[in-house]
Formats: C-alpha cells, sequence, structure tokens
C-alpha cells in the first residue's frame, strides 16, 4: 500500500506555496502513489493545473482547499483543510466550489488588472491586513452537508490539524480547551465529515509540529472517537524548497526572516516519500505507545479518506466538456445546429443578397462545410452564444468588431461576429476551427475601450449573475518584484533594495546572475555582489522567488460564460471593478470547457464612435452629411445607404473601396489612422502605395518584426512594383502566393502550400503549420512533406525550396485572418479621416487611441486647415466639439474644434462638471456663484483665454486677457466665494447687470503675445492651440536655412537639407546584424520629417539622441516611395541651446529659445 | 534556539542501525554504546545569517540540521550520559555538539 498525501499547498497559494502542481505530481508518482491532493490556501488556484498534472503523471486528482474558520462569534478557529468527496456526480466538488465563494463574499477586491506587477496594491493587502477571506463554521457544516439528494451523507471532508485552535490548544498542551473545541466541530458538522490530522515535521520538543504534538492530536482523536489521517502538510516538493518556503513567510508577513515570530519550525514541510511517511507513522505510534498497530491504522484510515476523495475528472468536474448557456437564455427552442443554419441564412439575405452563379455556390459550399464541422464539434451554442453577446453590444450602441483568426469563419461574419468575408480575402475556416481540434475556438471582441466595463454589466444583466463570470490571471514574480521581497526577508535597508530593483528590467528573476554578468545597465550592482555577502544570497532569493504567483486580479478582458450550474463548477471571488471573477485562468478555461470570451477595450473604437455621434450632431440629415463628407449621390441626389436619415453613418456597411480613402492613405498622411499612424508604416504605405482593401491586410501583415527582420519587405515591393520579374518555386504555387507576388507572408499560404504539395488537406495542414519551428515535431512534419510531395511528382529541387520557405516561415508568419480583421479599423479611420476630418480628430483627441501625443493630432488638424477653436467657458464642454463657423465675406461655411475643458491643469471633475453644467455665464461673477470655481482655476482659465469673449462682449470694458489674469492673482481678499445666504436660489435669474468685474478693469497690460499664449497653453493644457510650437521659431529657422516637412517630397533624392522641429516619436526597432538603429520623428508644424540614425550619427548626436525635445537635424533625403521620402540624419543639435547651432543661429535664436524651452515641451 | 552548535563541536564516529539510528559511538578514543532509544529531531537554523549562498537547487540541510539525543554509557561502566548529536548528510558526518550533564566542559 503506498501513502497519499492530503494535505499539499501548491505553489499557486500565493505567498505560501513553493512547488508547481506537475513538480508535485511527478514526485508523488515518482514514489508510487496513485492519487495526490491539492490543498491550495484560500482557493481553487492551483485545482486545474493539479487536475492535468494528476492525468499527465497516472494519479487520481484530490482537491481541496486550506480555508480560516470563524467561530459562532466570528473569533479565528484556525485553518482546516476541506476536501470534496468523489464519485458522486460533482456533489462534493460543486460544494467546494460553493464553500470558496462563500468563504471570500464581502471580503476586499484583489488588485485590478492595471497595477499587476508594481507591487503597490497587494503589498497593502498583505501582512499587517485586517483578516482575509474566512468562512463560519456554520456555513462550513452546511456546505459539507451537500444538497438534498445527498440525503445527510456529507460531501466534504473536514481535516482538524495542527493549525486549528484545536491543534493549536494542543500544541499548550490545554487539553480540556481542546476536547470541548473538538467537540464542537463534531456536533456542528455532519457526521462523517470531521476527521482529525495528524502531522510530525520532527521539530524539536515542545514546538509546533513535533511528534509529540502529534501524538497530542492522534491521542485526541482515539479519545473522542474521530477517525485520524497522516499528512506532511506539505508546502514544497523536496527539501530544497524549505528555504523558499522562508522567504514566501517573510514576504507575506513584510517582515524580514531575522524579526519573524512565526517561520516554520523548521524545512520538513516537503513532499516525503512513502516509505519515510510510514516511519513518521510508526514513531508518532510508538511515541503514543501504541506500536506498529497503531501506525497501521493511522495509514490505513489516510487511505480510506483518501479513497473518498478521489475525483473522477470528468464525471465530477466536468472536465473537457465545454458548456454554453441553455438554449432558453440565449432564446432559442429547437435544436441549436438548425438554430444556427437558420441565422445563417438570414444572414446572407442581410450582408451578402443576390449572390449568385459561381460565387453563390462557392458562398454555399463553404456555409455547408464550415456548418458541418460545427455541428459535428457540437459547438452551435457557442456560436449562438456569442452571436448573441455580439448582438447585444451592438444594440447597446457600441461599436465592436471580432479579431484574430475568427474573421476566417463565414458563419461569423453572417452572424454579424465579425465584419470581414473570408470569401473575399481568401481566410481559411480551418486556421480557425477544424474538426481534428475539440477544444473551443476563441472569439475575441474589441469594443469601444470607454464602454467596456458598461459591456461587461450588461453581459451580466443578460445572461444572469449565475452564468456569469470574469477571468482572472496569475501575477507571478517578475526581477523586481522578487528582490525587493528577498531584500525584505534579508533586512536590507528600503534604499539600498530600491536602488537594485530601479536596475532591472525586465527579465525573468531566475536569470538574475547570468543577467549581472551580462548587462552593462547592471554592472553597478554586480560589483556590489562581489563585496557583499548579503547581496550575494540576495540574488539565490530573488532566483527563488522567480515566477512564483503572488496575486490574481482580474484578467483585462476575459469573460466566462456557462449555464446556471457555471458557479458550481468554479469558485468567484470579488474583483476591483466588483463583478464575480473566477479563480481560474485562461489556461483553465478549456481543460474545465468554460467558454470564455475576450472582450478588449480599444481606444480607437472609442475614438470611431466618438467621431460618428459628433458627425450625426452637427449635420442632422442625411442630405447634409452627404454633402459634408463629399459621399457619392445617386442621380436622384440621395446619398449612399450606409447613411441614415438622421445623418448617423453606418460604419461597418461602409465599402471597402472608397477611392479616396486609399488616397489619404497613400499620401502617407495617415496620422491618428489605426496601424498605420507610426512612422514606420507611414514609410512602408508610402513604398507599398495601397490600392485595395488586400493591400492594407498586406501592409498590416507585413509590418511585424519578423517580415521587417527577415527581409521580406524588399522582394515583396520590387516585386509589386514591377522592378523584378516575380518568381514561384513551382506553377502550382501561382494561385496560392499570386497575391503576395511570389512571398509567402500569411499562414493560410503554408496551409495551401502544404496543400497543394502533399494533398493533406486544409485541416491537416494547420496541424502541420503548428508543428513548424518546434524542435522535436519538425523532422517529422519535414519527411512527410517531402515523401508526399515527391510521390505526387514534385521534382527534388523544388520540393527543398519549398521546404525551405516553410521551415524559415515558422518564426514568423502572420494569420491572414488576423491582418483582415485589423485592417477593417484601419481602413474605417482612413475613411473617417478622409471624409470627416474634423469629427475625427475631435475624436482622436477625446479619446487618445494611439501613439502620439495630443498636440501633434493638434497640429495635424492645422495642417490640414481645420480651425483650432480656443478654450471659451460658455463654448467649451467637456469633451472636443466640432463646432460649425458661419460663413464669412472671404470664407465658405466651415468646421473647427472647440477645446475641452476637461485637459485644463487643476480643474477638478466636481468644477468641471458644475461649470458645463451651469453654462452659459453672463459674467465672472455669474461662474464663481454658480459654478464655485476655485480661484485657481479662474486664474488659469482666464490665462487661457476663456473669458477673452465674455470680454469682448462688454462693449465698454477695455482691459484685455493679461488685466484680467493681473486682477484675479491680486483679487485675494476682496471678493470671496459667495456666502451662502446670498447665493442665487434655483431657477433664480441673475439680473442682466453685465460683467460689472470685467467693465471696471483698467487696461493697463498689453496683450500676451502668441508665442506667450502658446507657453501658457502647454503648461496648461499640454498642447499649443494658439499656433504651432515652432511658429515662433520662424525666424531662427530662416536665419538657420531649413527645410519644411511639406516641402522635402518636391527634392531629389540625396539632397542634404537642414530640418528642425519637436520630437513626437523615438523608436529603436531590433534590427537584424545586431547594430541598433534609431528612428526620431520631428513634428515643424507643416508635417512629421522621420529621421534615421544610423551608428555614427548616433556617435554624433550622443546625449541629444534620447534626451533632446527640440531638435535641429542635418541629413540628407531619401525616397522611399512615390509619396514617401525620409531623412538619413547625419547630425544633430538642440534647437534650444542657440549658442551650439551652426551657422549665425545664436542672435536670431534668442526670441525662440523664450518662448518654449524644451522643459514646456515636455508635458505633451 | 540554536543550541550550543558552534561553540562545542567535535567530530565523532557513529554506528547506525540498518534503519539509520545510532547504536554506538566512538568519542574519546573510547566507545559508547547507546543505551535508550534514541529522540531524534530537525532543528532550525539561522541560514540567512549563517549561509554564504542559498543557490537553488542546493539541497537539504540549509534550513535545519538533524539532531540525536542519545543516551551513552561506557563499556563497563554504570554512569549514563546524555548527548546531542547532529548529522550532515546520510550516511553522514555526525558531531557531538552538546553534553547535558557534563562534568567537565568540553574545552577544558
Amino acid at each position: 500500500m503506498s501513502f497519499t498525501h492530503l494535505h499539499v499547498s501548491s505553489a499557486f497559494s500565493a505567498h505560501y506555496g513553493v512547488s508547481w502542481p506537475d513538480e508535485l505530481a511527478e514526485a508523488a508518482a515518482a514514489y508510487g502513489a496513485d492519487a495526490l491532493a491539492c490543498t491550495d490556501r484560500d482557493g481553487l488556484y492551483g485545482t486545474v493545473k493539479h487536475l492535468r498534472a494528476c492525468l499527465a503523471a497516472g494519479l487520481d486528482p484530490i482537491v481541496g482547499v486550506d480555508l480560516a474558520v470563524r467561530d459562532g462569534q466570528g473569533h479565528d478557529a484556525g485553518r482546516a483543510v476541506v476536501l470534496a468527496h468523489g464519485g458522486n456526480q460533482g456533489q462534493g466538488y460543486h460544494a467546494l466550489c460553493r464553500l470558496v465563494s462563500e468563504t471570500h463574499a464581502g471580503t476586499r477586491p484583489a488588485a485590478s488588472g492595471g497595477a499587476a506587477g508594481r507591487g503597490s496594491g497587494p503589498r497593502r493587502n498583505r501582512g499587517k491586513d485586517v483578516r482575509g477571506p474566512g468562512i463560519s463554521l456554520d456555513l462550513l457544516a452546511a456546505h459539507a452537508a451537500g444538497p438534498e439528494e445527498a440525503e445527510g451523507a456529507a460531501v466534504l471532508t473536514v481535516l482538524l490539524g495542527p493549525y486549528s485552535d484545536v491543534g493549536r490548544a494542543l500544541r499548550h498542551r490545554r487539553y480540556a480547551e481542546a476536547r470541548r473545541l473538538a467537540a464542537h466541530w463534531r456536533t456542528v458538522l455532519p457526521p462523517g465529515a470531521l476527521v482529525v490530522e495528524v502531522v510530525t515535521h520532527l521539530s524539536p520538543p515542545g514546538e509546533d509540529l513535533s511528534t509529540a504534538h502529534a501524538v497530542r492530536m492522534l491521542r485526541l482523536a482515539r479519545d473522542l472517537g474521530l477517525p485520524a489521517v497522516l499528512t506532511n502538510a506539505v508546502r514544497y516538493c523536496h527539501e530544497d524548497g524549505a528555504a523558499t518556503a522562508d522567504v514566501l513567510d517573510s514576504a507575506r508577513a513584510l517582515t524580514a526572516l531575522a524579526r519573524l515570530p512565526d517561520l516554520q519550525p523548521n524545512g520538513q514541510g516537503w513532499l516525503k516519500t512513502a516509505d519515510q511517511m510510514r516511519r513518521l507513522a510508526r514513531e508518532i505510534s510508538r511515541t503514543a505507545g501504541w506500536g506498529n498497530r497503531g501506525a497501521a491504522a493511522l495509514l490505513a484510515t489516510t487511505e480510506t479518506v483518501a479513497d473518498r476523495c478521489r475525483m473522477d475528472p470528468y464525471r465530477d468536474m466536468g472536465y473537457g466538456r465545454p458548456v454554453a448557456p441553455e438554449a432558453s437564455v440565449i432564446g432559442i427552442s429547437q435544436e441549436p445546429a438548425v438554430e444556427l443554419a437558420r441565422r445563417c441564412e438570414a444572414g446572407i439575405d442581410a450582408r451578402l443578397p443576390g449572390t449568385t452563379g459561381r460565387a453563390g455556390r462557392q458562398l454555399r459550399d463553404r456555409l455547408e462545410h464550415e456548418l458541418a464541422i460545427i455541428t459535428r464539434l457540437g459547438f452551435a451554442s457557442y456560436f449562438l452564444t456569442v452571436a448573441e453577446v455580439a448582438r447585444m453590444i451592438s444594440d447597446m450602441g457600441v461599436r465592436a468588431a471580432a479579431r484574430g483568426s475568427g474573421a476566417s469563419s463565414l458563419v461569423n461574419y453572417l452572424l454579424c461576429i465579425s465584419h470581414v468575408n473570408p470569401l473575399d480575402h481568401g481566410l481559411i475556416f480551418e486556421r480557425f476551427l477544424s474538426r481534428d481540434r475539440s477544444t473551443l475556438p476563441d472569439i475575441d471582441i474589441d469594443v469601444e475601450s470607454a464602454r467596456r466595463h458598461d459591456v461587461y454589466r450588461r453581459i451580466f444583466e443578460r445572461f444572469g449573475a449565475q452564468r456569469v463570470t470574469l477571468m482572472s490571471m496569475q501575477n507571478g514574480y517578475r526581477a523586481r518584484g522578487a528582490v525587493r521581497d528577498a531584500g525584505l526577508a534579508l533586512g536590507l535597508e528600503e534604499e539600498d533594495i530600491s536602488a537594485i530593483a530601479k536596475q532591472l528590467w525586465r527579465f525573468s528573476a531566475s536569470r538574475f546572475r547570468e543577467a549581472l554578468a551580462e548587462k552593462p545597465e547592471l554592472r553597478g550592482v554586480s560589483g556590489l555582489v562581489e563585496q557583499d555577502r548579503q547581496l550575494d544570497l540576495l540574488v539565490d532569493l530573488t532566483e527563488r522567488l522567480d515566477r512564483l504567483p503572488r496575486h490574481i486580479s482580474m484578467h483585462p478582458c476575459g469573460v466566462i460564460l456557462g449555464d446556471r450550474t457555471l458557479l458550481d463548477r468554479t469558485p468567484v471571488q470579488p474583483s476591483g471593478l466588483g463583478l464575480p471573477m473566477s479563480q481560474f485562468d485562461k489556461h483553465d478555461m478549456d481543460p474545465m470547457g468554460m467558454l470564455k470570451l475576450d472582450v478588449l477595450g480599444v481606444r480607437m473604437q472609442s475614438s470611431m464612435a466618438y467621431a460618428l455621434d459628433e458627425i450625426a450632431r452637427i449635420h442632422r440629415d442625411k442630405a447634409s452629411v452627404t454633402a459634408a463628407g463629399n459621399h457619392p449621390a445617386d442621380p436622384a441626389g440621395s446619398g449612399p445607404s450606409y447613411i441614415g436619415a438622421d445623418g448617423r453613418i453606418d460604419l461597418d456597411a461602409v465599402p471597402l473601396d472608397d477611392e479616396a480613402t486609399f488616397e489619404l492613405i497613400r499620401s502617407t498622411h495617415t496620422l491618428g489612422c489605426f496601424q498605420i499612424e507610426s512612422p514606420g508604416q507611414r514609410e512602408l504605405v508610402g513604398k507599398m502605395a495601397p490600392r485595395t482593401f488586400n493591400d492594407l491586410i498586406i501592409d498590416i501583415s507585413l509590418f511585424r518584426p519578423g517580415p521587417m527582420k527577415s527581409d521580406m519587405v524588399r522582394p515583396f515591393l520590387e516585386h509589386r512594383h514591377g522592378w523584378a520579374p516575380e518568381s514561384y518555386p513551382h506553377p502550382d504555387l501561382e494561385p496560392v502566393l499570386g497575391e503576395t507576388h511570389g512571398v509567402t507572408v500569411f499562414h493560410e499560404q503554408v496551409l495551401r502550400t502544404f496543400d497543394v504539395f502533399t494533398g493533406c488537406g486544409l485541416a491537416k495542414a494547420d496541424e502541420l503549420r503548428r508543428l513548424l519551428g518546434n524542435e522535436e515535431a519538425e523532422p517529422r512534419v519535414e519527411e512527410y512533406f517531402r515523401t508526399c510531395a515527391a510521390d505526387r511528382g514534385y521534382p527534388a529541387g523544388t520540393i527543398d525550396k519549398v521546404w525551405d520557405t516553410l521551415k524559415a516561415f515558422g518564426s514568423f508568419g502572420f494569420c491572414k485572418a488576423h491582418g483582415a480583421a485589423f485592417a477593417v479599423p484601419t481602413y474605417q479611420s482612413a475613411w473617417l479621416k478622409t471624409h470627416h476630418p474634423e469629427a475625427f480628430l475631435a475624436g482622436l483627441w477625446e479619446h487618445d487611441p494611439g501613439m502620439y501625443p495630443r498636440r501633434l493630432l493638434i497640429a495635424e488638424a492645422r495642417r490640414m486647415g481645420i480651425p483650432i477653436l480656443p478654450l471659451d467657458i460658455n463654448r467649451s464642454k467637456d469633451t472636443y466639439r466640432v463646432e460649425r463657423l458661419p460663413a464669412t465675406v472671404t470664407e465658405p461655411e466651415k468646421l473647427g474644434i472647440r477645446l475641452s475643458l476637461a485637459g485644463i491643469y487643476g480643474l477638478s471633475a466636481a468644477e468641471l462638471k458644475r461649470i458645463v453644467a451651469g453654462q452659459p455665464y453672463d459674467s465672472l461673477a455669474d461662474l464663481r456663484a454658480r459654478a464655485k470655481v476655485s480661484r485657481p482655476t479662474m486664474k488659469r482659465l482666464a490665462q487661457l483665454g476663456a473669458f477673452d469673449e465674455l470680454g469682448r462682449r462688454e462693449p465698454a470694458a477695455l482691459a484685455g486677457r493679461a488685466d484680467l489674469v493681473h486682477h484675479l492673482d491680486f483679487l485675494d481678499g476682496t471678493t470671496r466665494a459667495v456666502p451662502p445666504r446670498c447665493r442665487p436660489i434655483q431657477g433664480q435669474l441673475a439680473l442682466p447687470l453685465g460683467d460689472l468685474e470685467l467693465r471696471n478693469l483698467t487696461p493697463v497690460f498689453p496683450e500676451p503675445s502668441l508665442a506667450e499664449k502658446v507657453r501658457t497653453e502647454l503648461d496648461l493644457l499640454a498642447v499649443d492651440a494658439s499656433a504651432h510650437l515652432m511658429d515662433s521659431y520662424a525666424p531662427l529657422l530662416r536665419t538657420l536655412g531649413t527645410t519644411a516637412a511639406k516641402d522635402l517630397l518636391g527634392l531629389r533624392n540625396g539632397t542634404e537639407v537642414l530640418v528642425a522641429g519637436i520630437r513626437v516619436a523615438t523608436q529603436t526597432p531590433p534590427m537584424r546584424g545586431g547594430r541598433r538603429v534609431v528612428f526620431i520623428s520631428i513634428d515643424d508644424g507643416t508635417g512629421c520629417v522621420d529621421c534615421t540614425f544610423f551608428h555614427e550619427a548616433q556617435e554624433q548626436a550622443g546625449p541629444l539622441l534620447f534626451g533632446t525635445r527640440l531638435l535641429l537635424i542635418r541629413g540628407t533625403t531619401r525616397r522611399t516611395g512615390p509619396r514617401g521620402i525620409s531623412l538619413q540624419a547625419l547630425q544633430a543639435w538642440d534647437l534650444a541651446d542657440t549658442g551650439s547651432l551652426p551657422g549665425g543661429g545664436a542672435t536670431a535664436g534668442a526670441a525662440g529659445a523664450r518662448v518654449a524651452g524644451p522643459e514646456q515641451v515636455g508635458a505633451g | 534556539m540554536a543550541g550550543a552548535l558552534g561553540v562545542f563541536t567535535e567530530p565523532v564516529e557513529v554506528a547506525c542501525s540498518p534503519a539509520g539510528e545510532p547504536v554506538r559511538l566512538v568519542w574519546g578514543n573510547r566507545t559508547w554504546r547507546i543505551v535508550a532509544e534514541p529522540v531524534r529531531w530537525y532543528q532550525r537554523r539561522s541560514w540567512w545569517a549563517e549561509e554564504q549562498r542559498a543557490e537553488p537547487g542546493r539541497g537539504a540541510g540549509l534550513v535545519d540540521h538533524e539532531i540525536w539525543r542519545v543516551q551513552v554509557r561506557l563499556e563497563g561502566h554504570r554512569q549514563i550520559r546524555t548527548l546531542d548529536l547532529s548529522r550532515q548528510g546520510n550516511p553522514g558526518r555526525w558531531r557531538l555538539i552538546k553534553i547535558h550533564d557534563a562534568v567537565r566542559s568540553m574545552s577544558a
């Protein structure tokens, strides 16, 4: 007979357990065990990993939890291990899940996803914290009794061990108290549920977990007639883990090891072998005076309890069986497969009406093919569920789009889950789902970032709280956190630890020592380690903590959907959002058959939604939108069908072939457009000159580290522009590789290449593709490929060549469906920028979706001739709004964008709300009285010119902005806030006296200059709105003889020029050959100049390379395509350091430098 | 808590039973027989203060060490003495770390 460990904490007991479930299972199997428990602290965090590990090691899993228990008065009753009974169709496991959820009900939520790894959130929740999760003994008893069907038989076993109140009493030889407490446990719990847990860690006589302690527990069990089991209260797999457990104890208590009062007594809490455990049993029994028979009884009872807790992963826990919400919940009454087919038919009518002939046959074939696979896998209700979520989101008026391989499915397109027709782009269903893959496919839905939480809440409402929970994620130790906690354990000074922690950046803690030797930035630390023994230990402990879980938090996008039994299958605990989150993470979803939806927040979707709202608000009807956007109208003068009568544009219905949009993309003026605004992408679209939506897909797929590094782009472009003849390894591959001119870019092309050469079918082809790059499996794939291809008569040379391509592809291929899904918002954003730039830019300013500071997008509006309307206390709202500017004598009616009050430095959310609610105001006094604006805010509003318009309305007022600011500055003491009795009651109108305050102001100070205004805007709004920051440098730049960004395109390739501007982006992409290249983009108000700094130029620029905001750069032009030009930098100067500039800069520079030094620009 | 380790220690030779329990030891060139069942425990160490390194994979003996308390008698003598022995490794090196009812101190 072997021995079964019933009390084992895995590493998923955060700050407690040391070993991973698979280590533990392998060790148990190695000593001959046939079952193993996992009893993590406070939750089932490691349960599913334990299940998988046990299945892999051939063990029966036992699942349980180690919980803090409270007695009837809420007093601490110590900890107990609770094990689920198995072999009862899940009654035990369900009770365990509900028990764990109940334990967490009402506890403080774990840290939310955002702060993961920073340590501040979870740190506060540890150690001296108020009480953590705990369960009352009564509730524990209620759950242990199980459901009515269990007919009074317990479904949980409770182990009363050395850490329980009973165990603690016996540790101090308080026998009477121990008996009384134990009797209470026995009375409250259902019959048969209570078992005494005997543990010896062979600690010194008189200490916790000594053999004498174990003997007292065993005697108590006999006295009370309770069964007793032997465990080793395991925290680590091997003796080696004991030191790690010490460090975790220290981290949990936030106390140095030397000062920690309750260290484990010694290092014996490891997974001992059956022989060792038998010896312990004999030692305890002998000490108790019962000899070997007592030991045999203890071991036999242990196995009896283990046997009733053996889980059937499939029948008890629903392992591997996908569960979707009930048909009735998703609103269907018939067989899901039938319903799915019906909805796809409806989708054809709606999305692809009138598809006939060859296209119609293709459509039918594809639909039939997909439905057959979906039905065969039993996933119809899954698709219907996702469709329901998608419909629900769009009913909420929230923009949504599927991302990822989901775009490969026609069914997804017909159900309006995705917005790409896979037939139009050669997307292969098998890349998404095939009959050989029995796991649920991933469908990710992008929604407006600003509405993501609303969407979550709505999903909970729609499906019911019993069917939905958020997914969690495990946050493990990384280098910085590990070094901090290791330093804490050793009692190092806080500053010393901080100094070291700051040096560490995103490499795994287990490679600390290696990194010390290699990384130049760690040279200082590595010197310290050599000198100081403690630092040497610090490195060792940091390595020990590496990757160990610290806490769980809400996953940034995962939502789990199930039927009404979901909460029987996963325990939940509060999340930072106030909604429950599962204790399971993404790796647990497939094994537990949980249906997970990724609902991601995407800022660009919010920006576009905002733009669409603004278009409808400002234009109001179809005709004016059509006119304003220059959209095609039919001969009757009616605009396109994607514009509603109310002026609302259905962006997802806009055809993907608008020539003006592609013209904008080719112009490389793509700032603000999704995915194609970076300097590198602007260069690529300039070179590639996309003409169709498919070109956009290719563009996005090429712009990845892999293709860029492996030089796929150059041959592609040469073939595309006809500079070099296309070549195909074999004519059979022409249809496969034609769209990319013979270069393999997409996963889909790899699948088809496999299929053409081996005839394996696309499902198998996807399996083969997944094995590429896998060292073990690839030789088998190669052999298969070569054999089949030779059998089909392909010549050896061709096979070699094609195999080389496939093999190389393993590292960098891209799924075309991903590219297609990305290309939709790319196209849509470019379309909006083309046709409704004011609304589009307002959306960008509002939601800030891209990589650039807002001020660059404001400069973009200026470049496009869109008026940027200043702050105005009566016109500015809490958002950036499009405003109509009436026609003047010289100019037709125009649209401009009014700055938002929201961006003002120091303005509180409450003030902002009051100001907007109270608009309009007829005087400063009115504003003070009704919006209760603070004095600093009044002054800032004045500085930013928000009262200029108010002043202009006052014909008698002669004073200007500067006078008002001065006045507000010195107002202190004369005009305080209006006393409460004088405040207007609601509904009372202020007397129309006009603004006496403004009228009575004496004009003294001159109006601030434009440059001064710009400086104020940068200080208080972090944008330059009145003029471009560079405008004030105009005299200096004339002296220097710089070239404006917009004029570069007219120059010949290789012309040497000087350019100047503000840095807007710096990138150092990885490069082939290892030599770093730095890309710096500067903005001069007429556009962006993208400059490449190669090694020599980097040496020249020195510290200016990364530190300087305002740059003067000398370089030579480099044509990148018909509309693209960039600069190869030769030398750079700090424009603000006028003394250093070449030529006559020194004299003319003074004016500019005073206006805006680099520190103000930095605010953006 | 750490006892007298490091103050009075001297190596001793110990013979063990097949189960790994000490039965006899040689101390001061004389052979002592173990006369009662020995008591064994694992004593914690302040390893963070005592050790230079604590690298992962170091194995047993960092956090605690094994102590045996034995009662011994010299062949032909009646006096029984109680000794604490520490074992490092298994089978391993033994050291005498404490003499309980010593009439003379080790260092004398």
